[in-house]
This record gives structure tokens, C-alpha cells and sequence, in this order.
């Protein structure tokens, strides 16, 4: 009976290791002969750098405004994420109830722009998304603290405005954030 | 008993090597090809340039073992080299530089020593060689009667980035050997043929205020804006007949799917998930695939336009994250490893809708952002190791993949 049993384990163990599901082979090969060539058969569109953001037109009343901007944005924080999360923990909580303080007595000439952000994984398309919840998540949490939702807009860089480039675990905490940007 | 199990152990020992010797048998009985140069002009450099790009694009067929010597002989020689005598087909072309500085190409496929298939090629600048190899390896393609890989000449468009909030929209071919930065300055990513021709294009602009999808005639060099949406602006696909848009745009926050009319300028809400829903693919006219976190993760799911039918697609994986459509079958990206802490692993996996079939395409790595070729023969994906970006492509009915490195920068989205 014992034999029979442990050869029967054997016969199974064998069964499964020699009939294993096999992957598709896969050969890569790395193609080295790729040149850079500047060719111009097509017309070269004129750089959007020339279009204008109406935002950054408006005239500045004072340099002393412009001023002010730049010192109360720095006080702003930034608020941070967690792998895959668009939810706010109780630490950040703090911070956006800090700058909803500000943005009801310093900045209350100010609009304020959320930038949603995500770190170096996934397609962009998704990231996008990921960082536009972030980014709304932090809108509701101010507006529940006061603040007028007329004076947020939100945006969503995906991965493509990283803080950091390296890849260790501290550069992607860094990169899933919401950054405060302060608009006239 | 013992004999039964022992005869077992025997048949389960010879069934399971069957499978890999067969994949072995099949890569030693490709024809042998060779490459002949017959150039009567241009300077050493460029013609091993272009033998190393015909070379490279006859490999990609999967149709040959190619020979990769380069050797050079007279075109109306009416034997094949002596060192090519042993080959089953040889390619022989001379380039020559007509009257009005014009590169041009004249071609002959031999079987052993007969002419079997001819043609000619010219273009204006011979900037753009890269495209008369890929032009010869896709006629020689069509003579052996082998599936079309139409998608070898088309154009790839994609956007790098080069710095933070910075980044250039570029057309190249699928080896990256040819590179034109059409758009430069700005921010700008996302691009999307408009149409089967390539004369025309879509991007989402971040320049201004509101996220904002572009039109570019290339002909023309003209840029017109399309739509703008607060948050978020993509333009995931383009219907075959040009006219039907589908859009990830974001008002008030909450990422969804939109069909966009380009003629009567009208978009419809197409998803009302509370979460995510991006990625929108056409199977069909009426029929697309998407990517939504309605499970509380994301996934692939499917639904019929204009229904509030929504089925889900794939039932593996806790994170699938980007698809591309062809017909009745899915490529998509499945995040395979659910490390804050560590370097990730992203596979491409390809399914089909009316067979349970799930086959995985690559094996390691980073591997993102997936798109069928038009013609379904081809998946093209970025793959992103150790800081260096890359496109790869796979030939679904060949099990092969090719990787064409950039040089600087990082690929964020494509089309082809």
C-alpha cells in the first residue's frame, strides 16, 4: 500500500513538472543599428510654446503681489499618496486643513490650481486619471473645510512631471502627490 | 500495479518533451536568404547603412534565416556570389543617384539563380532610405505569400519627454532609424493618427489653462483645437471611418469615456462610474474595450455604445492597466507585482472574446502601453528597463519580439 501510494506521488510529481504549461518563446533581440536622421519631408508645426496661457497673461497689479504669491505658495503643501490610492489618510487631512485655513485669510485674492501626479508604473492614460482623482480628492477635502469650489481647477500630469527620477522606493512616494499652484 | 505506473511515468516522460522539440525543428527549416549590393553610388557609410537596415527588416519577416555578410558585386552578373551559392534566395539591389540627385533602387529576388520577383524604388531624398528597405522587405513578404505586414511602412508617432512638463511629439518609423520632431516645445503628449493615410493627427495640449485636444494636418502644418476639458483631455481612439472620436475627458473631476462626433461637434457620455474609466478601444463600430476601476481595481471590460451593457473581459490579474482592440481579441498590460518597495513587473497578455483563451506575449520587464497594428499581424508597446525606453513589436503569428532602444528620453504614448 505504501509503495503504491508513494509511486503514485512520484508518477504525480513527474506529471506535472514534464507537462507543464509552456510560454510562448520569446526572442528579443536588442536592434543597435538605430540612427538619428533629420529629415524634413513633412512642415515642421510651429511650437505651442508660442501659443499663450491666459492665466499667465493677465497683468500683475504690483510686483508686490506677484511677491506675496510666491511666498504663500511655498507655504502650501504638498499632499501625498499611497501605492495605487486616491484617498486621503488622516496626516494629509492636517495639511489640507492647514491650507484651507490659508486660502481663506492670505490667499483669498487667489485661485488655486491642484496638479495631480503619480509615480513611474503604468500606462500614462491610466495615470492621468489616477492623479485627476487625487487631484479631486484633495478639491472636495478643501471645499468641505470652506473653500469655494469656483476658486479650484484641477489638472493631472500622469508620470510625465516627476519630482524625482531615480528608482527607489522614497522617488515614487515623492511622485504620487497633489502640488498647490496658486493662479491670480 | 508497479508496471502500470511505471508504462505511466514513460508516456508522461516522452509527451512532455514533444512541444519544445518541435519549436526547434521549426526555426532550423527557414529558407536561407542572402544580400547582395550592387550600389554604384553614395559612399561606403551609407551603403553598409542601408544593407544593415534591409538586412534587419528581412530578419523582422521571420520568413528566413538571413545571411548578414555584406558583399558587393556587379548587378547584371548573371550567377549569384560564389559564397551565396548554397543560399535558396538571394537579394541583389543597386543604388544609384539619378540626374535630378534622386536615390534610387532597383531590385531582383533570385531562386537559386532565377529571377523570381523585381521592382524599383525612388524617392527624393535619401534621407529617407529607411523606407525603401522597409518597402522591399514588405513587397518580398507579399511574393512568398506570407500574412501582410503592412505595418512595417507606416508611420509611428510618439510623444517623449524629455524633462518634466516638457516634451516632444515625433513621427518615426518603427525602427526609430528615421525621427522627425514635429511638434517641439511645451507640453504636449497623447498623439493619434486621424485617419488610415497618416496626413493628419490628434494630441492633448497642456499648455494652456484647460487640458486641450489638437488637430494637425502635417500637409498643411496647420493646427486647429478640437475640444478642451478641465482635468483631464485624451483622444484613446479613432474610429476606421475617421469620424468618431473616443475621448477620456474629466469635468468635474471624474474621469470618463466619450464618443465625439468630428461633424456635428457633439459628444456623448458613454461610462458613469464614479471611479476611473479610461482607455477606450473600438472592436467594433458599436462595440468598445476599456479599462475602469469599477471592481475596485483596475480591469478590462467591454460594452455596446449607447447601451449601458458593460461586461467584463478579463478575470486574472488585480491590476490591468492599459488595452488596445482587433476585432474579437484584447492586448493588455497586467501589473504582475504589487510592490510600493520595489521594481515592478508589467506584462502583455493578448485574450480573445469568443474563446477563453489568454496567451502571455512578453516575459520580463516593464512592458506598457499596448496597440495592435491596423492590420492585427503586430502589437507595438514601449518597454521601459533600467532608464533606457524602447518600442518593442511583436509578431503575434511568429512568437517573436524586436526592441528598437531610444536614444534619450522616455516614450509616454504612441500610435501607429
Amino acid at each position: 500500500m505504501k509503495s503504491i501510494v508513494l509511486s503514485g506521488v512520484v508518477a504525480a510529481l513527474l506529471v506535472f513538472s514534464g507537462c507543464s504549461s509552456k510560454e510562448p518563446a520569446v526572442d528579443e533581440q536588442a536592434m543597435n543599428n538605430v540612427e538619428e536622421v533629420q529629415a524634413t519631408p513633412a512642415q515642421e508645426v510651429a511650437p505651442v510654446a508660442t501659443e499663450t496661457v491666459s492665466g499667465e497673461e493677465s497683468v500683475v497689479n504690483s510686483s508686490t503681489n506677484e511677491y506675496n504669491m510666491d511666498a504663500i505658495e511655498n507655504k502650501l503643501p504638498t499632499i501625498y499618496f499611497a501605492f495605487d490610492k486616491y484617498n486621503i489618510t488622516p496626516e494629509m487631512q492636517e495639511k489640507i486643513d492647514a491650507a484651507a485655513a490659508l486660502g481663506k485669510k492670505v490667499a483669498s485674492n487667489f485661485k488655486v490650481k491642484l496638479e495631480g501626479n503619480c509615480d513611474e508604473w503604468g500606462s500614462d492614460e491610466y495615470n492621468f486619471a489616477l492623479g485627476l482623482k487625487r487631484a479631486d480628492a484633495v478639491k472636495k477635502a478643501l471645499v468641505a473645510d470652506g473653500i469655494d469650489a469656483s476658486r479650484i481647477s484641477m489638472v493631472s500630469y500622469g508620470k510625465s512631471n516627476p519630482v524625482c527620477t531615480e528608482h527607489t522606493k522614497e522617488c515614487w512616494a515623492k511622485n504620487r502627490r497633489v502640488d498647490f499652484k496658486l493662479l491670480p | 500495479m508497479k508496471i502500470f505506473f511505471l508504462l505511466f511515468l514513460y508516456l508522461n516522460i516522452v509527451y512532455a518533451g514533444d512541444a519544445t522539440i518541435e519549436v526547434i525543428k521549426k526555426a532550423e527549416s527557414l529558407p536561407t536568404i542572402a544580400v547582395e549590393d550592387a550600389s554604384i553610388n553614395y559612399n561606403d557609410t551609407f551603403k553598409l547603412r542601408f544593407f544593415k537596415s534591409l538586412v534587419a527588416d528581412l530578419n523582422v519577416l521571420s520568413l528566413f534565416n538571413v545571411d548578414r555578410h555584406h558583399r558587393e558585386v556587379p548587378y547584371n552578373d548573371s550567377d549569384v556570389l560564389v559564397e551565396n551559392k548554397d543560399m535558396q534566395y538571394v537579394v541583389r539591389y543597386k543604388l544609384f543617384e539619378d540626374d535630378n540627385g534622386a536615390m534610387n533602387l532597383q531590385m531582383k529576388l533570385l531562386e537559386h539563380d532565377n529571377v523570381v520577383f523585381s521592382k524599383n524604388y525612388r524617392v527624393n531624398n535619401k534621407n529617407i532610405y529607411m523606407f525603401v528597405s522597409h518597402a522591399i522587405a514588405y513587397d518580398i513578404n507579399n511574393y512568398m505569400g506570407a500574412d501582410s505586414v503592412e505595418w512595417m511602412k507606416r508611420k509611428v508617432i510618439f510623444a517623449r519627454v524629455i524633462a518634466p512638463k516638457q516634451s516632444e511629439i515625433i513621427i518615426s518609423d518603427y525602427t526609430l532609424s528615421y525621427q522627425h520632431a514635429i511638434i517641439k516645445g511645451g507640453f504636449n503628449l497623447f498623439p493619434k493618427w486621424a485617419n488610415r493615410s497618416q496626413t493628419a493627427f490628434y494630441y492633448t495640449s497642456l499648455d494652456s489653462v484647460t487640458p486641450t485636444l489638437k488637430y494637425v494636418d502635417i500637409k498643411t502644418a496647420s493646427v486647429k483645437s478640437i475640444i478642451s476639458s478641465d482635468g483631464m483631455m485624451v483622444c484613446s481612439d479613432v474610429s476606421d471611418d475617421g469620424n468618431t472620436l473616443l475621448l477620456t475627458m474629466a469635468k468635474d473631476g471624474q474621469p470618463d469615456i466619450y464618443t465625439y462626433n468630428i461633424k456635428t461637434h457633439k459628444y456623448r457620455r458613454e461610462t458613469t462610474y464614479k471611479g476611473i474609466d479610461v482607455n477606450g478601444q473600438f472592436m467594433n463600430k458599436n462595440t468598445i474595450a476599456f479599462i475602469s476601476s469599477r471592481l475596485g481595481y483596475p480591469n478590462v471590460f467591454m460594452k455596446k455604445l449607447s447601451t449601458n451593457e458593460v461586461e467584463q473581459v478579463v478575470y486574472y490579474g488585480n491590476s490591468n492597466v492599459s488595452c488596445s482592440a482587433n476585432g474579437q481579441y484584447i492586448v493588455y498590460e497586467a501589473r504582475e507585482s504589487s510592490n510600493a518597495f520595489s521594481a515592478n513587473t508589467f506584462n502583455l497578455h493578448l485574450v480573445s472574446i469568443k474563446t477563453d483563451a489568454i496567451r502571455r506575449l512578453t516575459a520580463t520587464g516593464v512592458n506598457e502601453f499596448p496597440r495592435f497594428s491596423k492590420d492585427g499581424d503586430a502589437i507595438i508597446f514601449i518597454k521601459n528597463y533600467k532608464g533606457q525606453s524602447s518600442i518593442g513589436i511583436i509578431r503575434l503569428n511568429h512568437n517573436k519580439n524586436y526592441l528598437f532602444p531610444l536614444k534619450s528620453g522616455r516614450i509616454q504614448s504612441m500610435d501607429w
